[in-house]
Order: C-alpha cells, then sequence, then structure tokens
C-alpha cells in the first residue's frame, strides 16, 4: 500500500535524512564521537559487552549528556513540525504556529509557575511528579483557546485578530514568566532565556521519556484526522457535510496540540518558528494534503531541530547558544515572506 | 422523500423558521423559491442536518437526520454551496476526492479513483485534474465543487440507497453558460436514483428546472406546488413586492417571467 502513496519517496528521504542528522548530532559537539566509539557505548550501555573501565568519562559524556539530547532534539522538532501543522490546519492559515499563537509561551508560564513555588505549593502538590506538564498543559490550553477565540468570528478566521491576539498573549505569558524567574530563589530555577529561547543543555532520559510518550499518543491521535483536516480546508459547513464534524475536531485537535507542546516547552522552552517553517517547506516542496503533511513534518521537524541543535552547540565553543536564536534567524524572514505573499496573493496563491 | 415537519428555528432572539413543512418530492427537482431574508438558506442548513431545528423535526425516507451518524448522512446527501475558497492550494483531483472521505478509511480504493475520474469527465473538468483549485476561474472552480458532490453521493452504476443533493443557489456566480450546464448535470442525476433540493434566485431559471416549488416569505412557507402554474401572478409579486407579467417565448411557446418594481 505505501508504495502506490506519492509521497513514499519523500518519506524515505526524509527518513534517510533523519538518521544521518541523529548520527551527526550525536557524533559532533565539545566531545567527538566516531560511530565506532558510539557503537561500543551502545553496547555497554545495553550491557551486550563488558564496560572498559578505561574510558568510563566517553561513556558517561555519550550515553547520560549527549543521546538524551539528541533524542529530546529529535523529538521536540517532530513535535513542533506536527504542531505547525496541525495549528495551521485548525486556524486555515499558514502563518500560525505554538510559538505565535502563544501556545509554547501558554505552557512556559504554567511550567515555570512549578519551578518556582516548588512542587509543595498547595496547587501543585497534588500533582506530585506530573506538576509540570499538566501546569505547562493548563498555560497552553489556556492561551490557544483564548487566541482561538478572539481570532475566530463564524467560522472564520481573521488573520490580523489572529497575529495580534497572538501578540498579546505571548506578551502576557512571557511577562509572567520572567516576572517569575526574577522572583525565584531557588538557583536551579530556570532563567528567562532559558523559557524565551529554548536549549537542550538540560536534557536528561526522564525528560526525552515525557516528551517521547506526550509525542508518540498526540502523534497516533493526529495522524487520524488528516482527512478531516483536508476537508476542513473547504470550509466548516462544507466539512460538516462530509462528515467532518468541525467543531469536535477542532477542540480535539486543539487538547492535543498543546499537550505535545507543553511537554515539550515545559522540557525545552520555547523555540519559536519552526512549526511556522516546517510545513511551509513540505506544501511548497510536495503537498499541501494533510494525509501527507502530518507524517512528513514530523519527520522534517526532527531532522531541522537535530540540524540546529548541533549548530548551537559547535557555533561559539566552548559556550553554546540558545537554539531560539537560530530558529528565529532562519524562521522569522520565512515568515514575513508568507506575510507578504499572503498579503498581495490570498493565502492559497503561493504554493502553487 | 425529504420531510421537514412543523420546524422553528430561532437564532439570537429571532424566529428565522417559523412553523415551516415542506415534503420535498421525491426523485424531482425541488426548488426553494423567496426573497432575501426569507429563511431559504436556513431552511436549507435545517434539512440538510447543518442546523439542529429549535423544534420540530427533519426525516429522510423516515429516518430522522439526528438518527444518522455522520458519515452515514454523508454518504447520502451532498450539498454544493455558493462558492467554495480553498485556503491553501489543493490539485483539482484531491479536491473531488474529498467528495470519497465518507466512504474510504485510510486509503483510497480503485473504485474511489474511478469514480473521481468519471466525475471530472462529466463536469468537463478532466483535463484540468492536476491542476491546483486556487488557480482556477470562479465558474471552473464551482465546476469542481460539483464534481466533488457528485462524486460523494455517486450511484450511476451501482444500486444504492436513495441520494439526496443540495444545492444553495449554485449558479450565483457563474455566466450564463456555465449555469445552464450545471443545472443540466443536476437535473440529470434525477434518473439515477436521486433528488434534488436547491435554492435559486433566477425565477425563470426555476420555473424551467423545477418540478416542485416551495416559496417562502417572512420564515414562513407560504406556498407549495406541484406546478409552477399554481405559483399566481397575484402571488409572486405580492411575495417578491414587483410588478410581474408573462411572456411566451416565440420560439419553444414556455412562458417567460418579466419583473418590474
Amino acid at each position: 500500500m505505501l508504495k502506490r502513496s506519492p509521497f513514499s519517496g519523500t518519506y524515505i528521504v526524509l527518513g534517510v535524512a533523519l538518521v544521518v542528522a541523529l548520527v551527526a548530532s550525536a557524533g559532533i559537539g565539545a566531545f567527538t564521537f566516531t560511530p565506532a566509539v558510539m557503537a561500543r557505548h551502545l553496547a555497554e550501555g545495553f550491557g551486550w559487552i563488558a564496560k572498559s573501565s578505561s574510558d568510563a568519562l566517553s561513556r558517561n559524556v555519550f550515553l547520560q549528556l549527549r543521546l538524551p539530547r539528541v533524542f529530546l532534539a529529535a523529538l521536540t522538532g517532530a513535535v513542533l513540525g506536527v504542531s505547525g501543522t496541525l495549528m495551521q490546519g485548525i486556524f486555515r492559515n499558514p502563518i500560525v504556529e505554538p510559538g505565535l499563537a502563544g501556545t509554547s509561551a501558554g505552557a512556559a508560564l504554567g511550567a515555570s509557575l512549578v519551578f518556582v513555588f516548588g512542587s509543595t505549593s498547595a496547587l501543585t502538590r497534588p500533582l506530585g511528579s506530573l506538576a509540570v506538564p499538566v501546569m505547562a498543559f493548563i498555560g497552553a490550553f489556556v492561551a490557544t483557546m483564548l487566541v482561538y477565540r478572539v481570532s475566530t468570528s463564524f467560522g472564520k478566521v481573521n488573520v490580523f485578530t489572529l497575529l495580534l491576539a497572538g501578540i498579546a498573549v505571548n506578551a502576557v505569558c512571557s511577562a509572567g514568566t520572567g516576572f517569575l524567574s526574577y522572583i525565584a530563589r531557588d538557583p536551579q530555577a530556570r532563567n528567562i532565556t532559558f523559557w524565551n529561547l529554548g536549549t537542550f543543555t538540560t536534557a536528561d532520559w526522564r525528560g526525552v521519556e515525557m516528551v517521547a510518550v506526550a509525542f508518540a499518543g498526540c502523534f497516533g491521535i493526529s495522524m487520524r484526522y488528516g482527512k478531516s483536516l483536508n476537508a476542513l480546508m473547504l470550509g466548516e459547513d462544507e466539512a460538516a457535510f462530509l462528515g467532518a464534524e468541525p467543531e469536535k475536531l477542532i477542540l480535539r485537535l486543539i487538547i492535543v496540540n498543546t499537550v505535545m507542546v507543553a511537554v515539550a516547552t515545559a522540557m525545552v522552552g520555547v523555540i519559536a518558528f519552526v512549526g511556522l517553517v516546517i510545513p511551509h517547506a513540505l506544501r511548497m516542496l510536495k503537498s499541501s494534503d494533510y494525509t501527507f503533511l502530518i507524517p512528513a513534518s514530523a519527520l522534517l521537524g526532527a531532522v531541522m531541530m537535530s540540524v540546529v541543535d548541533i549548530v548551537a552547540r559547535v557555533i561559539i565553543p566552548p559556550a553554546e547558544l540558545p537554539v531560539g536564536i537560530i530558529t528565529a534567524v532562519v524562521g522569522a524572514p520565512v515568515f514575513l515572506w508568507i506575510l507578504l505573499r499572503q498579503q498581495r496573493n490570498g493565502a492559497a496563491s503561493f504554493y502553487g | 422523500m425529504v420531510e421537514a415537519l412543523d420546524v422553528n428555528y430561532r437564532a439570537g432572539g429571532k424566529l428565522i423558521l417559523d412553523g415551516v413543512t415542506a415534503r420535498f418530492r421525491r426523485g424531482a427537482f425541488n426548488v426553494i423559491l423567496g426573497p432575501n431574508g426569507a429563511g431559504k438558506s436556513s431552511l436549507l442548513k435545517v434539512a440538510t442536518g447543518l442546523l439542529k431545528p429549535s423544534s420540530g423535526t427533519v426525516t429522510y425516507d423516515g429516518t430522522a437526520v439526528a438518527d444518522f451518524a455522520p458519515t452515514e448522512l454523508a454518504r447520502r446527501r451532498a450539498v454544493l454551496s455558493q462558492h467554495v475558497e480553498l485556503a491553501f492550494p489543493l490539485p483539482v483531483r484531491d479536491v473531488v476526492l474529498m467528495g470519497r472521505y465518507p466512504h474510504y478509511g485510510r486509503s483510497p480504493a480503485n473504485r474511489d479513483a474511478e469514480i473521481v475520474a468519471r466525475a471530472l469527465e462529466m463536469v468537463g473538468m478532466t483535463d484540468q485534474s492536476a491542476q491546483h483549485y486556487p488557480t482556477l476561474s470562479g465558474g471552473e472552480q464551482q465546476k469542481v465543487q460539483l464534481a466533488r458532490v457528485l462524486a460523494q453521493i455517486w450511484s450511476h452504476d451501482q444500486d444504492s440507497d436513495h441520494k439526496y443533493l443540495f444545492l444553495d443557489e449554485p449558479t450565483a456566480s457563474l455566466d450564463v453558460y456555465y449555469q445552464i450546464h450545471l443545472l443540466d448535470i443536476a437535473r440529470d442525476l434525477l434518473g439515477h436514483n436521486c433528488t434534488i433540493v436547491a435554492i435559486l434566485h433566477d425565477l425563470n431559471v426555476a420555473f424551467h428546472y423545477g418540478d416542485a416549488f416551495f416559496l417562502m416569505e417572512d420564515g414562513r412557507m407560504a406556498k407549495e406546488a406541484d406546478n409552477s402554474r399554481e405559483l399566481t401572478t397575484e402571488l409572486i409579486e405580492r411575495v417578491f413586492r414587483v410588478t410581474a407579467h408573462r411572456i411566451p417565448d416565440p420560439v419553444s411557446g414556455e412562458e417567460f417571467w418579466r419583473f418590474t418594481i
């Protein structure tokens, strides 16, 4: 069945690119690992071969620092790519993504509450170890719904209201996050740079686990709605005539999208523009069909974020650049370009 | 038969449909007529199941519209709207394939692809099937939408449940050629186990194509008629607030209406 798909070639190319990017990301950095060393450390890690005592440092760096970081970056990229695709489908506009529409900033605000007040406050104690993702979800959901409601009237999305609502919600959320990081007494509390620009330096296996579970679940659900998102391109009424139940669809996808963005943001901070650039590139290169865009944006998002993370590690050694700076440098011009084209020709006419 | 029984529809405190009963004839070209704001679109939306009436029922061959699963209803009835824009570019054939969405799960069967091809052929858009929808002219876009709804309720080469096609001022933005072309194709469906319910603004077009007429006025059903003759000049003049007279066509003998204020 996969053979007959007009997209299988693209999937194969993206899959190969992802493998290459993951290996490169695992190898390049302050410590360099050749593929042979990586293979040995992996085998040691799984207990297939005895651990050599001579390179315990190298092994620990690879298994406990490098690998979680590689996976966290790839997973975050996949989350943001799919999120951009879903949000553009829901809003029926190519300029939406979690960073611009307030989702990520809301998640950061929710998560930073937990970091500042700690997991012992009355609000977060009952949630236990899920306090961070749950609070991030609440913040992200409120922010997203606010932007969606403000920018939508009678089933139509107004682009300018959308952008302005996004700016307002982002401003309020990052003001809140900024305030919280200043009053934080805990020296471990994450600072405002972490939240606003994102970083993978704090990656650990637990974070990978949480983002992986959130992504797998949300991606699985999203894959079932490719056809419905296509139908929604015709408008809410037409989608309903095709049996798609647009109101339920939109609410479900907003929730699914918010869950994965919230969990990823709680781990790595706000990384903007990835969700914008990924679907845009795929639309230009191949197709606007959501049954293709959803899986393809997961793959391309993972590839792009892996590459961005490599750049973040090597560009100013020994320091690291926050990844959000790199994604903004790449993404903001793309954003302006889309906006310009949309102004001139209407949304639909420029991917042909 | 699609039946709307004693339907009230209230929106924003206003009674849009006031006790409307309409029995759309099975296998016929049913036309809903009326001036702007009479409730035609609301009646169509209630009849298609898009809007839930505040009270009253809509049934398809005896089954309440609310009892259908959404995809099941979508396999029986399709709706062609006035003008459908696409927020993103898709090739024409992908847009028509959407009509098959209620019929397949993850990926389309060969039969779905075949129906898409035949629907495109029927509206004369086969050559444009790879072209992007937003690059087409308004008339061509409307033909693609027609192909999409044809694909949705396709019953040309198989025994199937009775199908319903709703047309909401489908020719509003079309030139004369496209108008006739579209309505001829629609009319042709009547021979394929299909019922049509259309809102048409042009009374001459309505009387030419229609079999049964539903004249609305102020949210009420002013007159249900099986023949355009039953819609008297006085009635048309009152409801539409015009003066009207009929002129026989010297070629066909068919009568045409001429209106003045």
